[in-house]
């Protein structure tokens, strides 16, 4: 027997596909795509999107309810969709737990197609993805630097002025975010192998995520930015340092009246989970994606037993950021090298230690 | 496929590190390559290492790998009480808080740390949950280490390796001029002693074997290098890159001479030379 999902060969009495994780269908060609709605009204729209579905601020279902809800994001599906509009996972995919329960991005199909106000979007691409917007009149898209790869020369581009500018040069952030409204066509991508996050963000939601992985926003969704107080101090002779693992700033993003798009670029694969409340989780700092702002962040240093003398400069030998619930985490599998790690650290703001 | 003997037992024997499976198995228990996969080798005999399929599950020792992603993928260890891997610094993820961490102190310290390798290495112990990833795009190998092998990899590129695996470390006199000025090339040795391990690699970019005959080399790129058996040798050439005026340039390659497969990895490291 073969999974109807993607093809893999299946474990005789297996329950799921090991190649995708999609439930293995019980009939011999009962493919579990859609379900049975026969005859969905031409003229009328398809009853599962009719059922009001109030849920402000509630965090995506984990348990995918199929063609009414997209396990990702939460947007409502169409009965005959193949590709979420939200977020463009696919739709047959059931979400995918890693054993330790880390939820993967869904599986998106090249060229899935999201839909926003009037516009829409595509992401083009599954190596470097691209996410072609083509804007209707009316909506607009800000973006971070350095991330346009082309646009119609009709796209009009203005600058959007950021609140605290001087505080945020010596951070190192963009000064000014660049804008562009419909009509026309722009396209976005950044410059690593990786994967594109669609955060739907609905009304009163908010997201926070860690600098420079923002890659665009409708106009709707409100870019605010606080200080993470997640840093430490090492000294090198005379030279004193202060590190901030998961970035001085982070940047939090909020759906305002009507469902915003948010779209973020992360390095390598990326894998959420859902904390429930007061558990916690220790994550390479540079690794963390996005959280929602339940979520507490805070250093945690970790000094691994040793059977000899330990000596100064060992005493912090890994710095974790200690995440706790409840909320989402998200992260990815590639992070950068973070500096003063290892080294002798003379202050740090709120943390944890485990000596073994 | 398998091999006639093999059918018998109703078994399937990966065609990557040649362990016997059950017929019903979609991935190769000891190493996570699918075991529906050709053995592709390309048409100068470099085989490419197994595509593993998001969320393969490896076994060794009454532990579990689950790679998990296909652009960076996710080694994530479930480790069970009594088993341990150890591992350099830089590699883990995300890890359960109650997982304990220990440091193994190494022989040669002084001359690993001038040589840029690390010379502690964390060791972590069951019972828990771990992840191991890298800092850029590539494939994890697996290569399950039988009794007796010993297997020689290139500097900082392994992820874990499991406990029954010993550790140590060779200097490779001949590429001193090249990759260190002068101050010799360590790379790490795994040895498998009575009990079979598992270890893991990261290789940049792809990854792609080749079984050389007693006696046959190869040129490699310096930097393509990510692991051979012990018995390939390896020494570098200079070749004279004539520009029919004067001077010209010099380049170097690293001649590897079998038995034995040697490992390489399609995103390299550029050494530059003076």
């Amino acid at each position: 027997m073969f999974c109807v999902n993607c093809g893999s060969r299946l474990v005789a009495d297996g329950r799921f596909c090991t190649g995708c994780g999609a439930p293995a269908a019980s009939g011999p060609s009962a493919p579990v795509v859609e379900p049975p709605v026969a005859a969905v009204p031409v003229a009328g729209p398809p009853p599962s999107v009719v059922r009001p579905v109030p849920q402000p601020a509630a965090p995506p279902a984990e348990v995918p309810v199929r063609a009414t809800r997209c396990s990702w994001c939460g947007s409502p599906l169409d009965a005959s969709a193949t590709s979420c509009p939200g977020c463009g996972g696919k739709v047959t995919e059931m979400a995918v737990a890693t054993r330790s329960g880390w939820l993967q991005l869904p599986g998106r199909k090249d060229m899935a197609k999201l839909q926003f106000g009037q516009s829409t979007c595509q992401i083009e691409g599954l190596y470097v993805p691209v996410a072609d917007m083509n804007l209707a009149a009316g909506d607009s898209v800000y973006f971070a630097h350095h991330v346009l790869l082309w646009k119609d020369p009709a796209t009009e581009v203005t600058t959007m002025p950021l609140k605290g500018a001087w505080k945020r040069m010596f951070a190192g952030m963009p000064l000014i975010m660049t804008q562009a409204a419909g009509p026309g066509h722009i396209a976005f991508s950044r410059d690593a192998p990786g994967e594109l996050i669609a955060v739907p963000l609905h009304p009163g939601q908010s997201v926070d995520v860690r600098e420079h992985l923002f890659l665009t926003a409708t106009g709707n969704v409100v870019y605010d930015w606080f200080q993470t107080g997640v840093w430490f101090r090492t000294k090198n002779g005379d030279d004193t340092e202060t590190h901030y693992p998961v970035g001085a700033f982070m940047d939090r993003f909020s759906g305002t009246g009507q469902p915003g798009l948010l779209l973020l670029h992360a390095s390598g694969n990326v894998f959420v989970r859902n904390l429930g409340p007061g558990e916690t989780m220790l994550v390479k700092p540079t690794a963390l994606i996005f959280k929602d702002p339940a979520v507490e962040m805070h250093l945690h240093f970790e000094h691994p037993q040793t059977g000899f003398m330990a000596w100064g400069s060992w005493s912090n030998r890994y710095v974790w950021l200690r995440v706790v619930g409840p909320g989402r985490v998200a992260v990815q599998s590639v992070f950068e090298h973070m500096h003063g790690e290892g080294s002798y650290i003379q202050g740090f703001s709120y943390a944890t230690e485990r000596r073994w | 496929m398998s091999t006639p003997q093999a059918e018998q037992f109703e078994r399937l024997q990966c065609q990557w590190c040649q362990s016997l499976n059950e017929k019903s198995a979609l991935a190769c228990g000891s190493c996570g390559a699918p075991l529906d996969v050709r053995n592709l080798v390309s048409e100068s005999g470099w085989r490419e290492a197994p595509r593993i399929r998001d969320m393969t599950e490896i076994h060794f020792s009454s532990s579990t790998c689950q790679v998990e992603g296909e652009i960076v993928p996710v080694a994530e260890i479930n480790l069970s009480p009594g088993d341990a891997i150890f591992f350099e610094h830089h590699v883990m993820l995300w890890k359960d808080d109650t997982v304990p961490l220990t440091l193994m102190a190494l022989s040669g310290g002084l001359k690993r740390a001038f040589g840029g390798m690390p010379f502690l290495i964390s060791v972590a112990t069951g019972p828990g949950r771990i992840a191991f990833s890298r800092d850029a795009t590539g494939e994890l190998v697996v290569l399950p280490l039988h009794p007796g092998m010993e297997i020689d990899v290139r500097e900082h590129a392994f992820l874990l390796s499991s406990h029954q695996i010993q550790y140590s470390f060779v200097r490779i006199k001949g590429l001193a001029n090249i990759l260190f000025g002068g101050q010799g090339m360590y790379m790490d040795r795994f040895v498998t002693a009575g009990s079979p391990g598992l270890l893991i690699l990261h290789g940049y970019g792809n990854v792609f074997e080749r079984v050389l005959k007693a006696g046959e080399s190869i040129m490699l790129e310096p930097g393509a290098f990510l692991y051979k058996d012990s018995s390939v040798t390896m020494d570098v050439e200079f070749q004279k890159l004539g520009t029919g005026f004067f001077g010209g340039a010099t380049m170097s390659l690293a001649r590897v001479t079998g038995p034995g497969r040697v490992g390489i990895q399609s995103m390299y490291v550029h050494h530059k030379t003076e």
